[in-house]
């Protein structure tokens, strides 16, 4: 049997099918730019106002910059907008030096006059934590990350003390204020495109028609089609080498794999377990993976009864063989979760109890409780995500676990945005969610997962709030001793387990599949996707 | 002939007066706030909010409503989309020419095809070739189309890799759109690749073209070829046979285009299958048009987009319709005693 290379054979076909009616074959020339087949719209062109993964990827290193970025793998902080900073002694002032020579991107709808300055930075901050800025209720869905963190009590104001130089004035002392500054959600936006906004009464355009400071520009959005990006040419760091950059939006997995395999996309994001043994039969195709900052768990609303009753949450937890979830819908690309915190965090310690998989004593459980028939919704997210490549199939496996002990479940899922919607009115039984670091403090899994002010900004999707754990992780936020920290993190493991307001499933792997042409992408553990600064970040 | 024409543009806008009554009716039953409904904005500003009532008649009687609903759809109001924010009149003006291109193109296909092979059907003396393209023909007519276009799909997209089976065109080359067709904006287009981009964009539309023919090919082939049957038995054609007109001068000059006009009037009735084909096909291969914009519009509960996606497809299939069916009557000589019918 004759074995063709994917190339030749594209051309072959090319050549047959379309011969008569047009002169010359070969592979049809292409511009310049990359292709990455996206899973999703995203909300909204600035992540300041959202938290989910589909839109940070889109914007946060594509139109933006933050004051500093984060080295995933040491920890430490690295200038960006900031090129250094310092710290009071008392831990409550954070100075920034603010670099020279950035400028904004020129839109058809935005010609800045002017170069970054501190005006930009206290603008930024300050639409979140001042309600009386013009712009901070223009976001309708307020800034949830910031919300999550308690930003808006931390900081008692951001002071402009040069034109280059700003201050960031802390009510309280806070370890992880550095690691928040470095998310994806802090980023710069600008005071004069604001400001003309205001002017002209199109406030709301500043979270649509987007302008940063960041290495590609917003050129074009179509709904379920694609996110145009052009490279920006005045970019402060080193320029893409990509012309332009275009997220080819395609919520099904299977066409982003087949889109990879005709070379509609160089790079797609997202890949279920079952589709990789599809990538190794394909020679032009790599898979490019790395242990990721994240959890997958199924969270119960602790506030609807009976799921308020802990004996029916334990149950629950024993009801579920996880060893079987993993082998069914992350095969191999994942490792079984023992806690919210991942081990490739440095505060981890893997002490954190477990509940193994145990149908009898879930059914004796249930019967202490005193709950017969009990039947739950189980809310499934319809997307794919980096902590669970396919929630649809978890939560078939988990119907089938409980239904062995005597539990009915119903699955219910809508589309993404629906769904976060929905999920936001709090009226479901049980959901099937995750959480994926957006930076490598500790504190990103602990306070917006569990904390009494995540159930507010709607991230602590048990709405479960223990005086005790917040007790712990409040005092581990402020001290900085890493050792110290851990020993306090691993005591509100232990609350969490005793409680069970959520059932830790796995920690998966970050997956991208892409051409071996495309060019080298550096997978981090957490946060945004970025197309032009992956590739020197690792070496720093 | 006036008062023809007349009857027929009175039944278009009765029937879609009945069609916008059904949607402005359904409306009032999505489980949102009417406004919210009517409009795709959520959370109105004051004036915005002000100007819905304004605009829709909110304070009034149903009837005043109903009224206000008709006008301001009918002048190209059609709200604003819930999830990307932007007119709606804007999208549908963007998904539109691509579901036309992909018609037109699928319909070409099948007629390119179709009518030789029915005409040769019916003609040949080859009894087994004549069995096997109705057995073709049959098969071809049911196979679900889901499942033609995910095998095909399957096979030549991902086990051989030949074609694209997804999307108008590869996404790098920016063509600014200004006839809405695909393939003749990369010929209009004043990039550098537009050559490239017009064999790309040629390249994805094999695909999804070829599975949306495969149902009106053979319809095409069965209707040709009954028709060629039976007019190749009139008299008409017995008569220049015996004339001595060359055989091939018969076929072509008297009996096809007399066998076309049943061919005609089947095209008109089967509009409505092939528009739910054509949104089958666009989700399956992820065609940019106004089916998978609908689709996507009903998952995303965007009110606005299921509202005026669903007018858009039936205005289009209710107009077609007619338009076909005035076309047959004036190619017909038959159905024109119609004319002066007194009914």
């Amino acid at each position: 049997m004759l074995r063709f290379t994917g190339k030749l054979r594209l051309r072959l076909s090319s050549c047959t099918l379309l011969g008569l009616a047009l002169v010359g074959c070969g592979p049809l020339p292409v511009p310049s730019g990359l292709v990455y087949c996206s899973e999703g719209n995203p909300e909204s062109f600035n992540p300041q106002t959202v938290t989910s993964g589909t839109t940070i990827d889109a914007t946060s290193h594509q139109i933006y910059n933050r004051l500093i970025d984060d080295n995933p793998y040491t920890g430490e902080f690295i200038p960006a907008l900031a090129t250094s900073w310092h710290v009071s002694k008392d831990g409550l002032n954070y100075d920034f030096e603010l670099r020279h020579g950035v400028n904004f991107q020129d839109r058809p709808y935005f010609h800045p006059t002017r170069q970054f300055n501190a005006d930009d930075v206290v603008f930024s901050f300050e639409r979140i934590i001042d309600k009386n800025n013009p712009f901070h209720f223009v976001s309708r869905t307020g800034y949830p990350f910031f919300e999550s963190i308690g930003f808006e009590k931390l900081i008692k104001r951001v002071v402009k003390l040069d034109s280059d130089k700003v201050r960031f004035e802390l009510n309280y002392p806070d370890a992880s204020f550095m690691a928040n500054m470095a998310t994806d959600f802090a980023v710069i936006l600008s005071k004069e495109y604001a400001d003309q906004l205001q002017a002209s009464g199109h406030m709301s355009d500043i979270d649509s028609k987007a302008v940063g400071t960041g290495p590609f520009m917003l050129v074009d959005y179509v709904k379920n089609e694609y996110i145009r990006f052009r490279r920006h040419p005045g970019y402060w760091g080193t320029i893409p080498s990509a012309d332009q950059l275009v997220f080819d939006i395609t919520p099904r997995s299977t066409i982003r794999l087949s889109k990879l395999i005709v070379g509609d996309c160089s790079i797609s994001a997202l890949p279920k377990a079952g589709e990789l043994p599809v990538v190794a039969a394909h020679e032009n195709l790599t898979l490019e993976s790395q242990p990721g900052m994240n959890v997958a768990y199924w969270a119960f609303n602790t506030r609807k009864p009976p799921l308020d009753n802990i004996k029916v949450r334990q149950a629950l937890a024993y009801a579920i063989d996880k060893q079987n979830l993993l082998r069914a819908v992350y095969q191999d690309t994942a490792v079984e979760a023992s806690g919210i915190l991942p081990p490739s965090s440095w505060a981890y310690t893997g002490t954190a109890l477990d509940y193994q998989y145990n149908p009898q004593k879930a059914r004796d459980l249930l019967k202490q409780a005193g709950i017969r028939n009990l039947s739950i919704d189980i809310w499934a997210m319809p997307v794919a995500r980096i902590y669970n490549p396919n929630s649809q199939k978890t939560a078939e496996l988990i119907q089938a676990d409980l239904a062995a002990v005597g539990v009915r479940a119903n699955i219910v899922s809508y589309d993404w945005s629906v769904f976060t919607r929905k999920l936001s009115s709090s009226n479901y039984d049980s959901v099937l969610i995750g959480w994926s670091a957006d930076n490598s403090d500790p504190d990103n899994f602990y306070t917006p997962l569990l904390s009494c002010g995540s159930v507010a900004s709607k991230s602590n999707r048990s709405n479960w709030c223990n005086a005790q754990y917040d007790k712990l992780i409040n005092r581990a936020k402020v001290i900085t001793d890493k050792g110290e920290r851990t020993e306090l993190y691993r005591q509100a493991e232990e609350v969490i387990d005793a409680e069970v307001p959520l059932v830790p499933l796995a920690y998966a792997k970050r997956m991208l599949l892409k051409h071996t042409d495309a060019p080298p992408i550096l997978l981090m553990p957490f946060g945004g996707i970025g197309f032009n600064d992956m590739g020197n970040k690792g070496q720093q | 002939m006036a008062n023809y024409l007349i009857r027929r543009l009175n039944l278009f806008i009765a029937t879609s007066l009945l069609l916008i009554g059904i949607l402005f009716y359904a409306t009032h039953l999505f489980p949102v706030d009417l406004g919210y409904a009517l409009s795709g904005i959520q959370y109105p500003t004051d004036a915005q909010e002000a100007q819905i009532i304004e605009d829709y008649r909110l304070d009034k009687g149903s009837v005043r409503q109903f009224l206000a609903y008709t006008g301001e759809r009918l002048s190209g109001n059609l709200g604003v989309s819930v999830t990307s924010k932007r007119p709606i009149s804007e999208e549908l003006l963007l998904a539109l020419p691509a579901s036309f291109e992909l018609a037109f193109v699928a319909g070409l296909i099948a007629l390119v095809f179709g009518v030789p092979l029915g005409v040769i059907a019916a003609l040949t003396h080859h009894s087994a070739l004549k069995k096997f393209i109705m057995a073709g023909t049959l098969t071809g007519y049911s196979i679900p189309v889901f499942w033609l276009g995910l095998t095909l799909a399957l096979w030549f997209g991902v086990k051989l890799g030949w074609l694209p089976i997804s999307g108008q065109i590869n996404l790098l080359y920016e063509i600014r759109p200004v006839t809405g067709f695909m393939l003749l904006d990369t010929l209009l287009s004043d990039s550098p690749y537009r050559i490239a981009a017009f064999r790309d964009a040629l390249l994805h539309i094999i695909l999804p073209a070829v599975t949306l023919a495969v149902l009106p090919f053979t319809v095409v082939v069965r209707i040709t070829r009954a028709a060629m049957v039976n007019v190749m038995g009139q008299t008409y054609i017995r008569a220049a046979e015996a004339r001595g007109l060359p055989y091939s001068k018969i076929v072509l000059r008297h009996a096809l285009p007399n066998a076309l006009i049943p061919l005609l009037k089947h095209i008109g009735l089967m509009l409505g299958p092939f528009a739910s084909y054509a949104i089958v096909v666009e989700v399956i291969f992820s065609w940019p048009g106004i089916g998978s914009w609908l689709v996507s519009g009903i998952y995303q509960r965007d009110y606005t987009v299921i509202q005026s996606g669903i007018l858009a497809v039936a205005l289009l299939i209710v107009f077609s319709s007619i338009l076909i069916e005035v076309l047959y009557t004036l190619a017909n000589p038959l159905s024109r005693k119609e004319f002066y019918g007194s009914n």
